[in-house]
């Protein structure tokens, strides 16, 4: 016999989706961290610690979504093993079969949202602060330490948060219409969105820093030659840096560390 | 010392569960860690100017050359999380220690190359110690078991024992990382102090700048539709609400 599902369980199973990765393994990926999120909501609809075991060890299996959206799936399975405990003649196969085709889109679709828009434009967003704030004047404290990484936070958290927090309670109300569940999230129109914010603030960036950092080009004497050497590091950096990342593609930390070694040679040679 | 090592390790412990564990509120981004380890490292009263510009600086430029588009499983496993943590928090322990020997000038930016220098590479030794921290195959057929049993508590105890192991290999890492570079910095630096002008550590400093705005361009514009278009519009209303802006101050 189940117990109706209360708004509780709803918040203790969103909690726990924000520990969904860590036991993250090759081998089921997430299904861990899914067992864990949904048992809140199982210890409701199955009292008994036989059924509630039995329908743990059901979602420990493969799970692979994007980490912000996995509340969905877990809302939408929560609702397929009610109507099981309730009668209902739902199989293994059928639970398992739902997760997949709603962990599978939400991925595709979470994935370019969360991972490679948004956070890279929170951390720009971050940067730009730091060139927007005023410097303090002398007896003000440097406000900047405080707001650039609040900038951060604020940026990707005012998008992914409203998932995170909704996410099982929407779930479980709309689980039974995937698609429409899929279409109300608006994950694509968001990545387009945020796609064009990310340029549009780079080109903002490339400006602001232009204009703050001019190595003392503006105030160095000579010709155009000179100036120009003052900025050679500047290029050279950046030459390393495209070369970089055409050759070894998601490896930012050696591309940056061959930026280093290029910068010393140069600055042994100055 | 000690109490700062304490609260650097606790954060890095943070910034790893927000990495690892699947928090990710973007604590574990390089300008949050490292504004954090600069506000939780004090180096003294005489050094609060550089207490609070360096840290923001290494984590400015290690936001830039860190910020990677592509998906965490196409990534190489560096911990990026600590990165700023540990650069920033080996940079402000080694200022004051080391400011005989290396006058702080133009700006604090041969602090924040230094910064930034030990939080890459901290990066790349971090991941190879967060390997530490991955999961046996035995650990899922022990969650296996327990759940068939119906041992649903000691599951739940399973499971929040990684988390607590996720917190303790982070704080592992940024306590014995800061350690390690801190060591590093007084032992060779002071040996290479002569050749560390303030003009070579501009050069360097603009050097990963460089590098950086080819982050910042390969993550925003490079393979998106219509960015160029986007990056040039916001570069022109920046140029035009910038000029407007100086024409009206006093």
């Amino acid at each position: 016999m189940s117990g109706a599902l209360r708004r509780g369980d709803f918040a203790r199973a969103a909690a726990r989706c924000f520990h969904i990765q860590a036991l993250l393994n090759p081998e089921r990926m997430q299904g861990l961290g899914f067992g864990f999120a949904i048992l809140p909501l199982l210890r409701r609809i199955y009292p008994e610690s036989g059924p509630r075991g039995a329908a743990l060890r059901r979602h420990l299996a493969y799970f692979a979504t994007h980490p912000v959206l996995a509340g969905f799936v877990v809302g939408t399975a929560a609702r397929l093993e009610e109507r099981r405990a309730a009668g209902e003649p739902i199989s293994d196969e059928s639970i398992d079969a739902t997760k997949r085709a709603l962990a599978s889109p939400l991925a595709a679709l979470g994935d370019p949202l969360f991972w490679v828009t948004l956070r890279p434009l929170a951390g720009l967003i971050g940067v730009l602060s730091l060139l927007l704030i005023p410097p303090p004047t002398a007896g003000t404290p440097d406000l900047r330490v405080l707001l650039c990484p609040l900038a951060v936070l604020l940026t990707y958290n005012a998008v992914a948060l409203p998932y995170r927090l909704s996410g099982v309670a929407r779930g479980y109300a709309d689980g039974d219409r995937p698609a429409a569940l899929l279409n109300s999230l608006q994950l694509s129109e968001r990545n387009t969105l945020f796609e064009r914010a990310g340029a549009f603030a780079f080109g903002a960036f490339l400006v602001l820093a232009g204009s703050k950092l001019d190595f003392g080009v503006s105030s160095a004497g000579g010709g155009a030659v000179q100036r120009a050497l003052l900025l050679a590091p500047l290029v050279l950096g950046g030459v390393v840096g495209a070369a970089g990342f055409r050759a070894w593609p998601g490896r930012p930390v050696e591309v940056a560390l061959a930026a280093l070694a290029a910068g010393g040679v140069m600055a042994a040679w100055v | 010392m000690v109490a700062e090592l304490i609260r650097v390790s606790l954060l890095g412990g943070i910034v790893a569960v927000d990495r690892g564990a699947g928090w990710s509120l973007m604590l574990s981004q390089p300008l949050v860690g490292a504004c954090l380890a600069g506000a939780l490292v004090n180096p003294g009263p005489e050094w609060e100017l550089w207490a609070l510009r360096v840290p923001l600086m290494v984590g400015a430029i290690l936001q830039l050359l860190l910020t990677d588009p592509a998906l965490p499983a196409a990534q190489r496993p560096r911990d990026t999380a600590t990165a700023g943590v540990v650069g920033s928090a080996v940079a402000l322990l080694g200022l004051p220690r080391l400011h005989p020997a290396l006058a702080v000038s133009g700006g604090g930016i041969l602090w924040v190359v230094i910064g930034v220098a030990a939080g890459l590479l901290s990066a790349v030794a971090g991941g190879w110690f967060a390997r530490l921290n991955r999961m046996a195959p035995a650990a899922v057929a022990r969650a296996d078991a327990l759940a068939l049993s119906g041992a649903v508590d000691r599951f739940e105890r399973l499971y929040w024992g990684s988390v607590v192991r996720t917190f303790l290999v982070g704080a592992a890492w940024a306590w014995g990382g800061t350690i390690l570079f801190l060591w590093a910095a007084l032992t060779y630096l002071p040996k290479i102090a002569s050749a560390l002008t303030a003009r070579r550590a501009g050069v360097l400093f603009a050097t990963l700048l460089g590098a950086g705005v080819v982050a910042a361009l390969n993550a925003h514009v490079t393979g998106r539709r219509r960015a160029v278009r986007w990056a040039l519009l916001g570069a022109f209303v920046t140029v035009f609400v910038v000029r407007g802006l100086a024409s009206a101050g006093p």
